[in-house]
């Protein structure tokens, strides 16, 4: 579809971190979201964490920009995450992406953020259409292999 | 299964700061041309719909941990314009959840967004031999 985007296709990997403190204090303040777990050590320590994990939909968000960057000319009309192992503080965070379906109409893309563990810390998805003022004006490539 | 009817909240007549949203964007690596996508999620930190989370995790004794999240649009918030959010709120059992399923709408009844609030409901207790 669009621009010859194709199944198995992957994004730039994207770089983004190190947070610290402060960068996790100005997130709370601006989101609402002021869980102590994510700004106090001692909180983080209690439940067993080395430091405070960073705010899961901070990193979610971080995706937008990456979708952007790789492909600013489609509209992203979905994007979900599940937060499966916390990326802590201090973490270099690693964000990946690979298109699982491209059709006619919609791209489907599988996104990872990875911190220093191994396992994925969220596993998420988008989908992204072609935007409507370009629609049948033949910007849209041929269909790639549906997946 | 859920544990009992759901409950709707709303609708709240909410409006994207400008400097608010700009600022969002600035944390989560946007440029603030436009209002994230993930912007909504701030409106759950809204006061009158959060207190009804505190209250129920204070009553259960359980911590809410933010297991999953969804944004889904028709079309894309704007900087300063105001907006009808409703929530429908419901609770599962195994495993204990807590399930905010949200639509924007213009103030007109136009759909805009559909966002999923996925909250496990971690017992307070258990929590300090979590790893």
């Amino acid at each position: 579809m669009s621009g010859g985007v194709k199944v198995g296709d992957t994004l730039p990997e994207t770089i983004i971190g190190p947070f610290d403190a402060p960068s996790l204090a100005r997130y709370a303040e601006v989101s609402g979201d002021a869980n102590p777990l994510h700004l106090d050590d001692a909180v983080a320590a209690a439940i067993g964490f080395s430091a405070p994990p960073v705010h899961g939909m901070k990193l979610l968000a971080f995706f937008e920009p990456m979708l952007r960057a790789w492909r600013g000319d489609l509209v992203i009309s979905s994007l979900a995450g599940k937060f499966v192992q916390p990326i802590l503080r201090g973490d270099t965070v690693r964000l990946s992406g690979r298109v699982l379906r491209a059709t006619e109409s919609e791209i489907f893309v599988r996104l990872i953020a990875y911190g220093a563990a191994r396992a994925p810390g969220i596993i998420a998805e988008a989908t992204l259409r072609v935007h409507p003022s370009l629609a049948g004006e033949g910007r849209a490539a041929k269909p790639s292999v549906a997946g | 299964m859920p544990l009992e009817p759901p409950l709707a909240l709303g609708p709240f007549r909410l409006r994207v700061d400008p400097a608010r949203a700009a600022a969002y964007a600035r944390e989560t690596g946007g440029d603030g041309a436009s209002v994230p996508l993930a912007y909504p999620a701030v409106w759950l930190a809204e006061p009158s719909l959060f207190s009804v989370v505190s209250d129920l995790c204070a009553e259960l004794d359980v911590v809410p941990v933010h297991e999953s999240q969804s944004f889904s649009y028709d079309m894309p918030l704007v900087a300063g314009e105001s907006y009808d959010l409703r929530v429908t709120m419901s609770r599962e059992a195994t495993p204990p959840r807590l399930i905010m399923a949200a639509t924007v709408a213009t103030p007109g009844g136009e759909s805009c967004a559909r966002f999923e609030t996925l909250l496990r409901l971690v017992p307070r207790a258990g929590l300090g031999s979590a790893s």
